[in-house]
This record gives C-alpha cells, sequence and structure tokens, in this order.
C-alpha cells in the first residue's frame, strides 16, 4: 500500500488508483470537468491539475491521470495550481460563455467574464469527451467521436450526419457536463412515453416494493439493446450498473422463468389497472404535460421520483393554481358505470399535499363526496374548512389548453346553478381504476366469472365475499372490486385466512358424486372440457380425465358426452333406470 | 552484386530536383563506349541542397554542382575522358566564389563529420550489396554472434548515446529499463514521423541509407529481447516507404531480418506504419497510438513506453538517426563514438540549416559545436547585406537564439538552457529582416493548425496567444497583452497533455526574452523594426538613390507609384497595398521600408 502526502495530510492509496481517487476518497475536493469514475482517465481539460512532488521534483499533473505512488507530495491549491486553474476556467469560460457551470467555477478562481473574445456564444461544448468515452467505453455503439483537430475539433457521428449506429440511448446527454447534447426524437419509442414513468432502465418498481430490489427494464437497458441490435456481438455494453454495484449483486444473465408450483389454495389478487382518461377527449389528457393523472401525481410528490418529491409544472415552476377532476371514467355512462370508490379521498388527498407544498390555490370538481370509511368524513371537513381547498359541486366538463400553456377547466357549479370557469396550472384527472385487461384470461384460468364491472365475481356478495364458485380459489383486494387500502387489507386478510383454514385442515372433504370418465369408450372429442363449470374435466393423453376434488358432481359434462363415456358416480344410467323401475313395478 | 569500375558518377538528389540528368548521363556514357569503364550511381543526400543536383566523381573527388542535363556532354568529355575538371561546374564558395573543385577541400563538408550520414550520398540505397560493401550489417552479426544482449546495452550506455529526437534521453537507459519491464512481449519502434516545417534530416536518413535504421533497429531488438518493430513514417514521404519497404525485403531475402537471423536463432521482423502527416504523431505517445490503429492523439504518459508501450507493452521507441548510430557504435566501439561531442552530449548530430543563409542543406556536425561555426563556416554566412540576427533551432516548438550566444556550444543542456531544444534538427536562421514577433506568431500558427485539440491549454491557449500576436502585429497591441502572454505561456507550458503542448510557448518565451524591446516597439511605437509587419510599415522612394527608371512604376499592381522619367518617383500611400514589389523590384536600393 501506498502512502503519500497530499496538502499536508498523509493519505493511503489502494494499487492503481490516481491521486484524484485518493484524493476525493479523503475528502480532498479537486475540480475536474472530464472525469467520471466509470470511464477511462482522459486528461483532456486539465482542471484537475495539481503539483506533484516526486524525489524532489516539482510538476503540474493531471491528477485524474497521475498514479498515487508511493512518496508523493501533492499539493492540490498551490499557486501555482490555482493560477493554471485560473487560465484554463478563463480560456473555456471564453470558449463557452453561457455554461453555468463554467461561470461557477470560473468565478471560483476569480474569473468573472470570458477574458477572451467569443466566437460562438451558443457554444457548450468544451470537448471534454466523456459522450464519446461513455459511447464508446461502455455503451458500445462508437457513435460519437472527434472529428477535425486543434481548435476546428468538435463531436459528432460520423461525417456529421444522422446514423443508425445510435441507439438513441441518451448515455452521452447524462454525462455531458455542460448540457451541450440534446437527442431530438424522431420516433417516441425511445423514451417512456410518459415523463412520469421509471426513468432509468434500472429501478426500484416502488419504494414499498417487496422485495426491494431494483430491475431492469431490458427494453430501455443499452446493454440488452446494444445485444438485440446486433445480434448477440456486443453483448457487453454499458454494465454501468453492475460495475458500481459493490455489492456484486447485477447478474446480466438472469432470465425470465416460469415456475411451476403444486399448490392446495390460489389467492387471486391481480388487482387493477388505471383507465386511460385520453379516452375521454374533453379532458385533453396528453394535451399538455401538465395535465396529469391522480397515479401521475402520486409519483410527482413521492420523494423517489423525479422532482425529489416537489410538485413542479414541467417547466419547473410551483403551479398557482390546480384544479382536481374527481370521477373521470367514473359514474359515466360513456367510460365505467361504477364508483371507483377511492378517488374522493386521495383526491382530498392531494389538495392537501399541494396546499401543503405549494401553498397553490386548489379546485376540487365533484359530483357527489364519498367519505365512507373511518375518519374520513372529518378530513373532508378539515380540507374545506382549516385549508381553503375550493369544492365545486359539479362534474368537471372540459379542460382546454389556453395558447399561454394555462389550463382551463368548465363545469357547472350545481349548487349555484351556473356555468364556472377556472384558469390553472396543473389539472389532475382522478380517473376511475379499472379490471387489469387481461381479467379475462385470468378468469379462464381459474374458473371465474366477472361481474358486470369486469371485475372477478365473489360466490355470495354478501355471505361469501371472498371464495368463488371454484373450490379453493379466493379473491383478495381490488381482483373484486375497487377497494381503498384499508378495505383491501382486510379482504385480503380474509381471504388468507380461508386459504389457511384449508390448508391447515390437511385434507379436503368432498362429495361421493362425482362424474367418472369410462376410458374405453372416451374418443377425446374435448367436448366435456369447456362445460365444465368447475374446471374439473382436463384432455389428458387424448382421454378426458376428472378431477374428483374439483367436482361437484352436477353432471353437465355426463349429459353433453357424445360417447356416453361419462357417468356420474351413484346416478349412473343404470342406477337411475333401477330406481325408476323399481317406482313403477309398485304401480 | 556491383562491377568493378574505374570511375563513378555519384549523383545526388533523389528529391526530384532533376529527373532527366541520369537517364542524360547514362545515354551520354553509352555513345562514348564507357559503360563497361563508368558506373552512374543515384545516391541519397549530400545536404547541399542550396546547389543541387551534386555530382561527386570517383575516384578523383572532383565534385560538380548544379549540374543539368545540358553539362553532360562537356563534363563527359572533358572529366571522363579527358581527365580534368570542368572549372563552369565546381564549387564556389557563396560569398568569396572562391572556386573548389574537390570534394574534401569544401568547407561546407570539411567542418562536418558525417558519420551517421556517412553513406548517404555515397551509395545507392536500393542496392544492400552496396551497403554491405561499406562494412554494412557488420556490426549487426558481431552483435548477434559475439555480444549478449547484456553487452551491447552496456556498450550503447558506455557510448553516452541520446535520443536524436529531441527530448536526448539516454538510450542505452532506455533499452535497458525495457529489457528488465515486466511482460513477455516487447517492441521497438523508429519514429520517422519528421514534421518540423523546413526538416528533412531523417527522411534524406530513410531515403539515402535505409540498411542503417534497419540494422540499427534488429541490434537493439536481439538487445531488450524484441521480436517485432515498426517504422513510422509519414506518407508525405513516398519515396522513403519505398527505399524502407525495399530494404526491408532486401534484408528478409540477405537473411538479416525476418526468422533465424544470420542462423543465430534470433526472430525479428520490421512493419512500416504510414502516418497521415499529423505533426503531433511525432509525439511517442500519440504515435503509438497511431500505430495501434487509433487517433493520433497523445496520451497521458506517467508509465514511461519502456514499461508500457506499444499495446502497453514495454517498448523502445527511438528516432531513426538514434538507430543509425547503433551500427557505428557497435563497429568502432563506445569509446571511438564518446571521443566526439561534450561531456554529457556525444556523437554528432544531424541538423537541416535552412533560413538566410548562403548553404542551406543538410549537415552533420560533432555535438559541441559552436552556433558561429555552424552559421559561418558550415553555412557560408548571412547571404546579401543582412546581419545574422537568431537562430530557431527545434523546430516550430524550439526557442530563437540571438547573435550574442553565437558561441553557444551546441548540445542537448546548453540548448535547453538558452531556451530553445535540439528538437530533431531542425535550424533555421534569421538575419535583420526578420521580425521576431511575426516568427513567434507564425510558428504559433502552425502549431495552432497542429494542436490534435485534446487538452484545454494547448488547443485554447495557442489559438490565444497567436490572436495576441496577430494584434500586435497589426499594431493593436497593448503593453498588457504582454502580461497575459506570459501568464497564458506559462499555463500552456505546464499543464499541457504533450510534448506540443508543453513546447509550444517556446517561440514566444524566447522572443520575449530575447528581443522584448521589438514587441515594446510594436505596442508603443506602432513600428516593426525589421520592416515587416505590414500594418507597421511603409513603403518611400529613397530620392537620392531613385534614377527615375520607371521599373517600379511599371510593376505596382495598384499604380501607385507615380513619377516623370529620370525624375524621383513617389508612392502614393493611400493606394499602396504593401506588396513589397517595387522594394524588390528596384536596382539601385530606392524604395526604402520604415
Amino acid at each position: 500500500m501506498a502512502t503519500l502526502i497530499i496538502d499536508g495530510q498523509k493519505v493511503h492509496a489502494e494499487e492503481e488508483q490516481t491521486v484524484l481517487e485518493v484524493a476525493r476518497a479523503n475528502g480532498i475536493e479537486i475540480p475536474t470537468l472530464c472525469h467520471h469514475p466509470l470511464m477511462e482517465p482522459h486528461g483532456a481539460c486539465r482542471l484537475c491539475t495539481v503539483e506533484v512532488i516526486r524525489r524532489g521534483w516539482s510538476s503540474l499533473q493531471t491528477s485524474c491521470t497521475y498514479p498515487a505512488w508511493d512518496g508523493l507530495e501533492i499539493k492540490t491549491n498551490s499557486p501555482a495550481v490555482r493560477e493554471a486553474r485560473q487560465v484554463i476556467l478563463g480560456l473555456l469560460l471564453s470558449r463557452c460563455p453561457g455554461v453555468p457551470l463554467l461561470q461557477d467555477l470560473a468565478q471560483e478562481y476569480g474569473v468573472t467574464e470570458p477574458p477572451f473574445p467569443t466566437d460562438d456564444p451558443e457554444q457548450k461544448c468544451i470537448l471534454c469527451g466523456l459522450c464519446v468515452r461513455v459511447c464508446h467505453e461502455l455503451v458500445k455503439a462508437d457513435v460519437l467521436n472527434f472529428s477535425q483537430r486543434g481548435i476546428e475539433r468538435q463531436v459528432g457521428p460520423p461525417f456529421l450526419e444522422k446514423t443508425r449506429q445510435c441507439i438513441g440511448c441518451g448515455a452521452c446527454t447524462i454525462v455531458c457536463p455542460t448540457g451541450a447534447i440534446e437527442i431530438v426524437l424522431e420516433q417516441a419509442a425511445i423514451y417512456q412515453e410518459k415523463p412520469l414513468g421509471p426513468t432509468s432502465a434500472i429501478y426500484v418498481p416502488s419504494l414499498q416494493a417487496v422485495p426491494r430490489v431494483p430491475v431492469i427494464d431490458t427494453d430501455a437497458c443499452i446493454r440488452f439493446r446494444q445485444n438485440d441490435r446486433t445480434e448477440g456481438e456486443i453483448a457487453d455494453a454499458c454494465g454501468a450498473c453492475q460495475m458500481l454495484c459493490e455489492a456484486g449483486a447485477v447478474d446480466f444473465t438472469q432470465q425470465d422463468e416460469v415456475i411451476e408450483l403444486n399448490v392446495g389454495t390460489v389467492i387471486v389478487a391481480t388487482g387493477f389497472e388505471m383507465w386511460d382518461p385520453a379516452k375521454l377527449s374533453q379532458y385533453a389528457y396528453g394535451q399538455s404535460p401538465n395535465i396529469i393523472t391522480g397515479l401521475e401525481f402520486e409519483r410527482l410528490s413521492n420523494s423517489g421520483g423525479i422532482t425529489g418529491g416537489e410538485i413542479l409544472t414541467a417547466d419547473g415552476k410551483k403551479p398557482e393554481r390546480v384544479a382536481v377532476i374527481h370521477c373521470v371514467g367514473s359514474r359515466d355512462h360513456n367510460a365505467h358505470e361504477y364508483c371507483s370508490r377511492i378517488c374522493c379521498m386521495y383526491s382530498l388527498k392531494q389538495a392537501h399535499l399541494v396546499r401543503d407544498k405549494t401553498g397553490a390555490k386548489v379546485y376540487e370538481f365533484y359530483m357527489d363526496m364519498r367519505t365512507f370509511g373511518k375518519g374520513y368524513e372529518e378530513f373532508y371537513e378539515r380540507v374545506q374548512k382549516e385549508e381553503g381547498i375550493t369544492m365545486v359541486r359539479g362534474r368537471g366538463a372540459s379542460v382546454e389548453v389556453l395558447p399561454d400553456g394555462k389550463l382551463r377547466v368548465k363545469g357547472e357549479d350545481a349548487d349555484l346553478g351556473e356555468l364556472v370557469h377556472v384558469d390553472v396550472d396543473m389539472v389532475v384527472l382522478s380517473s376511475a381504476i379499472e379490471a387489469p385487461h387481461d381479467a379475462e384470461r385470468i378468469g379462464a384460468l381459474f374458473g371465474l366469472s366477472r361481474s358486470a364491472d369486469g371485475f372477478f365475481a365473489e360466490a355470495h356478495p354478501k355471505l361469501r365475499p371472498v371464495e368463488t364458485n371454484t373450490d379453493g380459489v379466493f379473491l383478495a383486494g381490488c381482483a373484486q372490486g375497487p377497494k381503498d387500502v384499508p378495505d383491501a387489507v382486510g379482504h385480503a386478510g380474509a381471504s388468507a385466512s380461508m386459504a389457511l383454514a384449508l390448508l391447515n385442515k390437511g385434507e379436503v372433504t368432498i362429495s361421493p358424486t362425482t362424474a367418472k370418465v369410462i376410458t374405453e369408450r372416451c374418443v377425446g372429442c374435448g367436448d366435456c372440457v369447456p362445460v365444465c363449470p368447475y374446471t374439473a374435466i382436463a384432455l389428458v393423453e387424448g382421454k378426458s380425465e376428472v378431477n374428483p376434488v374439483l367436482c361437484k358432481g352436477c353432471g353437465t359434462c355426463a349429459a353433453t358426452c357424445p360417447a356416453g363415456a361419462i357417468q356420474a358416480l351413484h346416478f349412473t344410467d343404470e342406477q337411475i333406470v333401477a330406481q325408476i323401475e323399481g317406482v313403477l313395478a309398485w304401480v | 552484386m556491383a562491377e568493378q569500375h574505374r570511375a563513378d558518377v555519384i549523383v545526388s538528389c533523389l528529391h526530384g530536383r532533376c529527373p532527366d540528368l541520369i537517364p542524360a548521363l547514362q545515354e551520354e556514357i553509352e555513345r562514348r563506349g564507357l559503360t563497361t569503364e563508368v558506373e552512374v550511381v543515384e545516391s541519397g543526400c549530400r545536404g547541399l541542397c542550396a546547389m543541387g543536383p551534386v555530382i561527386l566523381l570517383q575516384p578523383e573527388g572532383i565534385f560538380y554542382t548544379n549540374v543539368q542535363p545540358a553539362d553532360v556532354p562537356e563534363l563527359v568529355e572533358e572529366t571522363l575522358i579527358k581527365g580534368r575538371a570542368v572549372p563552369r561546374l565546381t564549387y564556389k564558395e557563396p560569398l568569396t566564389h572562391k572556386d573548389v573543385c574537390y570534394y574534401e577541400d569544401i568547407p561546407f563538408y570539411n567542418k562536418q563529420m558525417r558519420h551517421v550520414m556517412h553513406k548517404c550520398g555515397m551509395i545507392n540505397p536500393e542496392s544492400i550489396a552496396e551497403y554491405i560493401a561499406l562494412d554494412g550489417y557488420q556490426a549487426l552479426a558481431k552483435a548477434l554472434t559475439e555480444m549478449s544482449p547484456e553487452e551491447i546495452i552496456a556498450e550503447v550506455k558506455k557510448s553516452g548515446l541520446r535520443g536524436r529526437g529531441g527530448a536526448g534521453f539516454a538510450t542505452g537507459r532506455k533499452w535497458e529499463s525495457t529489457r528488465q519491464a515486466e511482460g513477455d512481449v516487447r517492441y521497438v519502434v523508429a519514429n520517422g514521423d519528421e514534421g518540423d516545417p523546413g526538416a528533412f534530416m531523417n527522411r534524406s536518413l530513410m531515403e539515402g541509407d535505409p540498411h542503417a535504421i534497419i540494422e540499427g533497429m534488429v541490434i537493439g531488438a536481439y538487445a531488450i529481447g524484441a521480436h517485432e518493430g515498426f517504422i513510422y513514417v509519414r506518407d508525405e514521404y513516398p519515396l522513403a516507404v519505398r527505399n524502407l519497404n525495399m530494404a526491408i525485403e532486401q534484408a528478409r531475402e540477405y537473411g538479416l531480418l525476418g526468422e533465424d537471423i544470420l542462423g543465430t536463432g534470433f526472430d525479428f521482423d520490421i512493419r512500416i506504419v504510414r502516418g497521415a502527416g499529423a505533426f503531433v504523431c511525432g509525439e511517442s505517445s500519440a504515435l503509438m497510438q497511431s500505430v495501434e490503429g487509433k487517433v493520433g492523439e497523445p496520451r497521458p504518459k506517467h508509465y514511461h513506453a519502456t514499461e508500457r508501450g506499444l499495446w502497453d507493452k514495454p517498448t523502445a521507441l527511438n528516432n531513426v538517426e538514434t538507430w543509425a548510430n547503433i551500427p557505428l557504435i557497435i563497429n568502432n566501439g563506445a569509446d571511438w563514438f564518446a571521443s566526439v561531442g561534450t561531456e554529457r552530449s556525444k556523437g554528432t548530430k544531424t541538423f537541416c540549416l535552412v533560413g538566410q543563409i548562403a548553404n542551406t542543406g543538410l549537415i552533420e556536425v560533432p555535438m559541441g559545436i559552436t552556433l558561429r561555426e555552424i552559421v559561418y563556416d558550415i553555412g557560408g554566412g548571412i547571404p546579401g547585406n543582412g546581419d545574422f540576427k537568431a537562430v530557431q533551432t527545434g523546430g516550430p516548438s524550439g526557442g530563437c537564439i540571438p547573435a550574442d550566444q553565437l558561441d553557444l556550444p551546441v548540445d542537448y543542456d546548453s540548448l535547453i538552457e538558452a531556451g530553445s531544444m535540439m528538437g530533431s534538427g531542425g535550424m533555421i536562421v534569421m538575419d535583420n529582416h526578420t521580425c521576431m514577433v511575426d516568427i513567434a506568431r507564425y510558428f504559433l500558427d502552425f502549431l495552432k493548425e497542429e494542436s490534435c485539440g485534446k487538452c484545454t491549454p494547448c488547443r485554447e491557449g495557442i489559438r490565444r496567444m497567436l490572436e495576441i500576436l496577430t494584434r500586435i502585429t497589426q499594431g493593436e497591441g497593448e503593453m498588457a497583452d504582454l502580461d497575459t502572454l506570459e501568464a497564458l505561456a506559462r499555463t500552456v507550458q505546464n499543464a499541457s497533455l504533450c510534448g506540443l503542448g508543453k513546447s509550444a510557448p517556446n517561440p514566444v518565451l524566447s522572443t520575449l526574452h530575447y528581443f522584448r524591446d521589438e514587441y515594446v516597439a510594436h505596442i508603443e511605437e506602432k513600428k516593426c523594426p525589421a520592416g515587416v509587419c505590414k500594418a507597421l510599415i511603409e513603403y518611400y522612394i529613397i530620392a537620392e538613390n531613385c534614377t527615375g527608371c520607371g521599373l517600379c512604376r511599371r510593376k505596382c499592381p495598384q499604380q501607385a507609384i507615380s513619377g516623370e522619367k529620370k525624375e524621383p518617383h513617389v508612392i502614393d500611400l493611400e493606394l499602396c497595398i504593401k506588396c513589397g514589389i517595387c522594394h524588390d523590384v528596384c536596382k539601385f536600393d530606392a524604395v526604402g521600408v520604415r
């Protein structure tokens, strides 16, 4: 292990560390522009210049490239170093006078104005080469490089022309210290359509996620995209997450896998999806980035979100007025007729958050206020009386994007009996929740029926709210119908209890009256399979087979079978005929 | 193999000054039936560029200059048949016009010490046989059969040979650390990327004596344990590429290169890498990047190339002239080599003597010779009516050394002390008609174009220094500019990534140091003392000299000169564009500059 002295402080260095790395590890800050810990040192901007005293010789060296050799003495802030940095920053500021980062750095070294005339006041590129290196070293797309030399040097794709080699990953824009690179999208496919969705290709699905581990979105991940695009030729692009992960937990070789389990009971907790408010054009969803859904608002106000929890409009300002429109897609003959139940309360909560975080004026357009839970009514009272939320009784009828970007919400105030409108900076649509788009498929899998609203039907609306018509299959949460959190928790608890009760018993009691296939007669036509209301029949190796545990002995299959190959036990044709004969014999 | 002839006509100047001369000679010799007696040899550079093409007639040693095809019949008749010199063609001292007939008597040559360039201009570079005839590859045989690698390195160390490319690092030490560096693969590289304006030492060597470089490299490879070597040549030197390739082919044929060299079991081969002509590729790390197939840009050099060079393997990178010195050291011994030169600079060094000097050309002198000897004895002094003012050594990034340092010995350390450097051997002589501010501006303009642009100080700093110098030459400078210039120069020098940037401020710093008064004259008096900077001068007619011949009036592109016949003329300064044609055409020194 090497020992060196930095600014009079004795520090230790690992093998192959640079002076910059050692300094930073010991809390000594050295300014850099062209350095990035994930990339090869470049030594181009020269800002990290320090004075190195080695074997009695003093020289200026770039700390990002200089090996932390044993016995070095380093001065990171000597007069010679400061002069060099001052001149370098003066030169860079003259090149790019409009870059705030350079202005700030130059200011630190006493340079307030560009000391030399500027060629192009719009110039932002300082030629640090981070974009070139990230494209070469991490992305391995090799789209960007330098061309020309000296003062003509510039960065761009070959011949400065558009190239299909660019996969539009945007890595260059992320590493660029001066904001000199902009990606102009020609096809919107590259970025997430919704700016409030996950913003990087690796993310923790939600802050409450269990287990709390990140996932990689392989459609957005540079590595997987490069791999796909080159048919595996570049399989080792990027990998920044893997390099950074100290626990070594990122494994790109992991594949999706199907796990087959034999289980005794199943709880269907497939939840809900947000209804897309773009389906009702009057809400102008998608026409302005400041018209967002309730779920997007949750993401925005979340401290793990893109603004760190600040509630801001798309241009980064705090809104002054916010409108919340209830029942978007709920209680509506043109969308869902049912009440989504949760929107009233979350809308009030969001109004409270807006007031609390921004002080903006909030308008709630509502039809009826459904504060059904414990303490809900009190909260409703509080936001009205203590926080001064303006309640407008009447559905918000339309949202209009004004030329100046403001949003005009129109509606009827039923209490006043007149049409009203309000111009706001942000509109939150409390859009409906609906059954997942693939509920049909899930239903078919477990033999579940669905109620008119699309959610799974329970066995009995009052007496058996978590059971289904299929034994051992239970419902939990919004899969059964819209619920707020306490209701969903209660429902799920009940469901779990039912499942556990069955499991605990270790065996199931079944009726002896079940269907039986007479295998020799079965031709394997399969007609019996779909008619079974309990999904008790399946074709196994070309023959029907009845699962006696599921079978309720209803006899539908027996009646359907064209070959007469299925009999309901204890109700065989012979038995019934014998019974009939027994009765008739008396006559 | 070459046949024995009575006489050799050795023609020098492969740079195409006169492509018809050799055919004309051969034709005439055949016509006179001398084919079996006389051989015409096309040879490499003999250095006296101002007077090329030159012919050396052996064995007599008669030396002819400026020979044209029309001179051939007389030359053959008089010299080859009758054995007399043609006085019209012999060498004349440029300043005294003294006639010198024999090669060995010419002052340009007899103050020189042509060791490395010995065979250059003597042999046909296309013939390995001629090289071998002059003891070629003898050193290789000796090294491979009689010496161990350690002995070779010890011999080179003892000789005191230092790198001829500019920095002057001790070659023996470089080899030793390459040999001792960890790793199984090692490389040797010859730097032939000569990029300084006005320099052609390496070119002449590669063209005129390619085998010397190859022989040196094989010995070096054997000494450090390398099996692969590269010669980096700029593609602007097509003849050098051709001759080197030809030499490599021949050496392979003769078993002097390739597998099992001279039956000793040692394998080594050389590949030529052609550079695309970027000046910065002469810098070692940029050169190696270029050999690796990457963009020729420097990389940080905290680890020496001897440890992490080409493809991060230990690499001995030397200038072609350094390599060409190796066979001499092995053949003649380290003591012989070290007997020439100064305490810390041994041997000889080639220079390209250009600028305001009578004998422009390629010279080879012992280290420690004074600038005065070079300029006045070898160079023949300053032509015309100029006075010596300064000499720029070390190429564009070297410095200017003023007249009062003419007795400075030319060696690595003295030149650095004087604010310049050895460089690869450019030497530009300037007289009092040279403006030092303009010279600094000129070199910075070159460096601005040649800076690769990777690091901030070099890319942006040179350009800003150039802007300031341009302003000064246009009469718009301020005294504060000099401080800015010095601060910029300091940072560019200390904080740049590679040697190009680190040495780029030398022209500015050395002229500021030695010729500050010229800068001040430009700034405060708005005058260019040398009469060069157009914005600061005006042409005028010296009435007492003017004969009224009217030549200037007729030649003036702007019709700015008027006057009656036989009466002194006048220049209308409103119309004058300061092209200087009047000054150049006047036969009576009647056009002055002020």
